[in-house]
């Protein structure tokens, strides 16, 4: 019997930060979009943002355009800047790839 | 999705509603979103992430048993398949003892962490790279060029996090300048781009690069990549300028472009999308002023095209990389056609009429383009394919034929120099690899 050990290629991994906790729920809530305004966003959110004002009345989502748009600046931290300070409770972050 | 969240740092999962690809194309039935809506609630309310809080630690040894050396071999490279590691090619297992013999070539200690690997985060150090260069059936003298080239592809100038998931697919090229490349046998000439079983290094050096992107940054076809046709995956493209061959008065691409010393062993990388040959040469009785404006024109039209992914480079990258095979710039150089003079020739004869790029819808991709110097240059008409001549990189190797151009079409928001190390042993390395692989680096059996 043969025994060949060799080395896992996949290297290590280092988890630095937590996900955002969940929202107990959205009744009431702000939400904002993050999008990179590409693959049909311009129809999908506007969807989006309508069913969640209509299943959830007292909910406030934030135009699509809120925020900036567009790969270049949606992951940059002027963009993060600027949702923190918009008091949004969730962001949703749409059609990037 | 899951890399870019662990190459943030988070544990690598999220709150994902994922749909096929047609709905996101134009005029789409969108109503699928509609039907799913409850997920998107829930991702926001109710998702948890179902891995560890923390995965950091060692990667583990990996075990096999076979009736035979050959019974293990085959079964450790069915583990490495299954698991999504290999490449279809044979792989050799990363044994203790075959990485300590990679390591050899190291100038730095083998826990030294080069950077996470993008998108997926991956930790890479040193002995990751061994690890890659083992499997990729690598020697130690071939480490330092590796390690150098990861340097470079780590580096936040690159682009690297970008260009790994891409659906364009680009593949980096490691040109590399300076002794080492003739020392351990990486091609400059005939065949530079490989295969060369006279001078394999490239091979196994572009190979190993490949391993790391895809295992340890996560560059997985349809998953970790877009890339839709994924060209030159296997060895990327990894070779040496034929510094003996630049003219009088030229000077080596890493001396140009990163103004390292001439005799500094370094890598360049530039992210390419793809190749092509431009036949360059006469057919009949041109003299050899004709011969080279003849041909020159025919570059120059073939750069003429709006390659938008070159975009990303227009400022501070390339449009691409034109190789000179070593006869080629010979004659150029008698004409007095300098370095300079080729890049101005080319940049004022490949700018494209503003009418040209109208019709191919172009503008809206400079609208919405990160940088304010590439969004502006759409007034410029006919519009240059880089912001200066300069950006060109320019590149004497190939065998002395004088046939053909090559043309390296960039998507390369950057052009990346880094100057190797290499260990005080290297020059042992080096008898080692003449004691091994037969004649030296000045001999060849053709």
């Amino acid at each position: 019997m043969t025994t060949l050990e060799f080395h896992d290629p996949s290297g290590t991994f280092e988890v630095t930060q937590q996900h955002a906790p969940r929202l107990a729920s959205l009744a009431g809530r702000r939400i904002g979009f993050v999008s990179n305004e590409q693959w049909q966003a311009y129809r999908m959110l506007p969807m989006l943002k309508e069913m969640l004002e209509t299943d959830f009345p007292d909910i406030k989502v934030l135009p699509i355009d809120a925020f900036p748009q567009g790969n270049a600046v949606i992951g940059n931290e002027e963009t993060a800047a600027l949702v923190k300070k918009s008091g949004v409770d969730a962001v949703i972050v749409a059609n990037a790839a | 999705m899951k890399n870019a969240v662990s190459g943030l740092g988070l544990a690598p999962d999220a709150a994902m509603v994922t749909f096929p690809i047609d709905m996101f194309l134009p005029g789409s039935d969108i109503t699928p979103l509609r039907a799913r809506k409850r997920e998107f609630y829930d991702g926001l309310t109710r998702w948890q992430s179902g891995l560890a809080r923390a995965a950091t630690g060692a990667a583990p040894m990996l075990c096999v048993e076979g009736a035979s050396y050959e019974d293990a071999l085959n079964k450790a490279n069915n583990l490495l398949i299954t698991n999504l590691w290999g490449d279809g090619l044979p792989l050799w297992p990363a044994t203790r003892e075959r990485v300590d013999w990679i390591l050899r070539g190291a100038a730095l200690p083998r826990t030294h962490v080069i950077g996470k690997f993008p998108p997926r985060g991956g930790v890479t150090t040193v002995e990751t790279c061994a690890v890659a260069l083992a499997m990729a059936g690598g020697r130690p003298e071939y480490l330092p060029v590796l390690v150098a080239a990861v340097e470079a592809f780590l580096d936040d100038e690159s682009g690297g996090d970008q260009l790994q998931a891409t659906s364009g697919g680009p593949f980096p090229v490691v040109i590399v300048n300076g002794p080492i490349a003739r020392e351990i046998r990486l091609n400059s000439g005939f065949g530079c781009l490989g295969p060369d079983p006279q001078r394999p290094a490239g091979a196994s050096i572009g190979r190993a690069l490949r391993l790391l992107q895809q295992n340890v940054g996560g560059a997985l076809p349809g998953i970790g990549s877009m890339a839709i046709f994924g060209a030159m995956r296997y060895t990327n493209a990894v070779f040496a300028e034929d510094e003996a061959a630049l003219p009088q008065g030229w000077q080596p691409h890493a001396t140009e472009r990163h103004g390292y010393a001439p005799g500094t062993n370094s890598v360049s990388l530039v992210f390419a999308s793809g190749v092509t040959n431009v036949r360059r040469r006469g057919a009949k009785k041109e003299t050899p002023q004709e011969d080279i404006l003849n041909g020159m024109w025919r570059m120059a039209d073939f750069m003429r095209t709006p390659n938008l992914a070159a975009l990303a480079g227009y400022e501070k990258g390339t449009p691409g990389i034109m190789m000179i095979s070593p006869v080629v710039a010979k004659m150029m150089a008698e004409q007095d056609w300098t370095q300079l003079s080729i890049r101005q020739f080319l940049w004022e004869n490949s700018r494209i009429p503003l009418a040209q790029l109208q019709r191919a819808g172009a503008p809206a991709w400079f609208e919405i383009d990160s940088n304010p110097v590439t969004r502006e240059s759409i007034k410029l008409d006919p519009w240059p394919i880089a912001l200066k001549p300069e950006n060109i990189v320019l590149v004497v190797a190939g065998g002395d034929h004088p046939t053909h151009y090559h043309w390296l079409q960039a998507h390369s928001p950057s052009v990346v120099g880094r100057v190797m190390r290499v260990p005080e042993s290297f020059e042992q390395l080096l008898a080692d690899a003449d004691r091994d692989l037969g004649c030296g680096s000045d001999a060849c059996r053709i």
